[in-house]
């Protein structure tokens, strides 16, 4: 006599243990991901050039960002005082030096110090000339004064008609050298140094002497361009900022912070965000596509095997976690092996015209988002799969 | 005996108006836990679609399927693949093992599938490949083995974890005369051990003999039924 049988008892001991059952999904699926090579490898091209030119973008995006804001970060200056509708740190509308004096008796300044930008032009020897912006730094406080560097130091200013240049512009100024002597503006000065990599959208920065650069831009002894700020350690700055705003209320006093975001924010809101906002989105596209015809592909491929699984008990949420699964070791691969390649282009480049700036947020954020990417990319080969009968596997 | 699959009255008919087709006609029959019967007929007699609807990879038109006294038609389509992983074994015409997978693990996934521990499916695994004479080829592909040698991981993949009914679909069909008869005998030695109920579709006479009964299926009917 044959024992009665429990069906019951039977279902409830399959569904035992259900974390082996998804470790078992996850091996199939990495097995079958990494069995087929070639499309293995195809589908891994697709997220490494989707990971290497979203950051490429973005990287040259942001530094071109950081060509645009580094003068106003490294100007070692906690306020600015700037003319009103200001969005660049660039010659344009003068201020009164009066500014100078309202801003020096508020409470909680260290320190204010004149700043001005004037365009003008560097004469070269064979005949022509070239834009250049010429800052006037206050040779006492040095705010706004030369940074970065690679020949020289900022107190070469000093000298009676000297002047710093911008390393990558030697040869475009007929090819600078320490101690050149050129005209600027019509004036001789002598080269006593150079920075390396100051270059905003605009001309090169030169920097000299405040008087010098009234003389040569021909800026009235009382006026300005702007008027930077140091805050006593001990004082808020948001405080001082809302008192010299109070006292003058024809000019904008702004932080370095919200003066770094202001250009930013332009210039993302310009061109610059729109062209590299929709190359990226391109290289995100392009991806997405090359992931979802290569996943899908596999199912196609896989379809007999796809449905003995089911044949065999598998269901369709376990087909889903299978291509889930697949997408996110695509993404991760994919998104190590685009960084890496991002990262020695921009060790590679090196060009003070071109930088790559890679921020930690955009390393952190390239793999989730590229699993993202993935992962939806997977659902259409999840759709096919969902769709496949298990009698497939007797015909 | 007690009944392990019991089909009353199965229509099954693929499509819709002019282009249908009738696969099943109020097909009717039992088979007793414990017994092996061979499924018979002609190519399009209905045989595989009568597999189909036994292992729940297919809904009946019309009728009732039972597996041990549980109506199918009663249970959701969400219910199914737990069905077929807690009491059915399959062995199919091509084999249809894994091919990214060596046979240890073709074996051991239906058994962590099936809801056996991981060390305990290895071991397993190994046992059951031992008994169908593969345990020098555990860690070899599918596509390094011969059919014959394809067949019997199938088969051990197929009793792996006690189903206590195997489905074969023309499990000889693609192995020489030798090779087909060792198959057979392997699958239903394994299954008197095991108790289990097996049903099988084949063309092929020189197995009818490893059957209890014989069940001759004709333009989707039952047309003849004989001990074996």
């Amino acid at each position: 006599m044959t024992e009665p049988f429990d069906v019951a008892r039977r279902i409830a001991a399959v569904k035992r243990h259900p974390v082996t059952r998804w470790w078992a999904t996850i091996g199939v699926a990495l097995r079958m991901a990494f069995h087929a090579r070639a499309k293995f490898v195809g589908t891994l091209l697709g997220v490494v050039f989707a990971a290497m030119l979203a950051n490429f973008q973005l990287g040259t995006m942001f530094g071109l960002l950081a060509k645009n804001t580094t003068f106003v970060d490294n100007a070692n200056a906690d306020l600015w005082i700037v003319p009103p509708a200001t969005t660049f740190a660039q010659p344009g509308q003068r201020q009164r030096t009066s500014l100078l004096d309202q801003a020096r008796v508020t409470t909680g300044v260290a320190s204010a110090s004149a700043l001005i930008m004037v365009g003008t032009s560097i004469a070269k020897p064979g005949g022509g000339s070239e834009a250049l912006t010429l800052v006037g730094v206050d040779l006492d406080t040095m705010l706004g004064g030369p940074f970065s560097m690679v020949v020289g130091e900022p107190g070469v200013l000093r000298e009676p008609d000297t002047v710093i240049m911008e390393d990558a512009q030697r040869e475009r100024f007929g090819g600078l050298n320490l101690g050149s002597v050129r005209e600027i503006g019509g004036r001789r000065v002598r080269v006593g140094g150079f920075t390396w990599g100051l270059l905003p959208f605009g001309p090169a920065y030169a920097f000299a002497d405040i008087d010098l650069v009234r003389e040569i831009g021909n800026v009235a002894g009382d006026e300005l361009s702007f008027v930077l700020v140091d805050v006593e350690d001990s004082a808020d700055p948001v405080v001082v900022a809302a008192e010299l705003q109070q006292r003058i209320p024809t000019a904008t006093v702004i932080s370095r912070e919200a003066f770094h975001d202001l250009i930013v924010s332009t210039l993302l809101s310009q061109q610059l965000g729109i062209t590299f906002g929709v190359s990226t989105l391109f290289g995100l596209v392009i991806g997405f596509v090359i992931v979802l015809l290569s996943m899908y592909s596999s199912v196609i491929d896989n379809l007999r095997e796809l449905g003995t699984l089911k044949a065999i008990g598998y269901t369709n949420l376990d087909l889903m976690r299978m291509l889930v699964v697949q997408a996110m070791v695509y993404a991760l691969l994919g998104s190590i092996v685009g960084l890496g390649l991002v990262a020695g282009a921009a060790e590679g480049i090196r060009s003070a015209n071109l930088s790559l700036v890679i921020p930690h947020t955009l390393v952190l954020i390239t793999p989730p988002a590229m699993m993202l990417l993935c992962v939806l990319a997977s659902f259409l080969a999840f759709y096919r799969a969902a769709r496949l009968e298990p009698g497939m596997v007797f015909r | 005996m007690s009944v392990a699959v019991d089909v009353a009255g199965v229509t099954k008919t693929f499509g819709k108006g002019p282009l249908s087709f009738t696969a099943l006609r109020d097909v009717s029959f039992r088979v007793e836990r414990g017994e092996i019967v061979m499924l018979v007929g002609p190519s399009g007699s209905g045989k595989t679609t009568l597999l189909s609807v036994i292992g729940c990879v297919l809904r009946p038109s019309t009728g009732r399927v039972a597996l041990f006294g549980t109506d199918l038609a009663a249970r959701s389509e969400s219910e199914l693949p737990e069905i077929r992983r807690a009491l059915i074994g399959f062995v199919f015409q091509g084999h249809n093992l894994i091919s990214s997978l060596n046979v240890r693990e073709n074996v051991q996934l239906v058994l962590e599938t099936r809801g056996v521990t991981r060390r305990n499916a290895r071991r397993q695994s190994e046992e059951l490949l031992d008994r169908v004479g593969l345990s020098d080829k555990l860690e070899s592909l599918p596509s390094q083995l011969s059919g014959g040698q394809r067949q019997r991981v199938a088969i051990a993949r197929a009793v792996a974890g006690d189903p206590p009914l195997l489905l074969a679909d023309e499990p000889t069909a693609a192995l020489d005369a030798e090779a087909g008869l060792g198959v057979t005998e392997l699958l239903a030695g394994l299954s008197r051990e095991r108790s289990s109920t097996v049903v099988i579709v084949t063309h092929d006479p020189r197995i009818f003999g490893f059957g209890d009964r014989i069940v001759k299926i004709a333009d989707g009917r039952i047309a003849e039924e004989n001990a074996a």
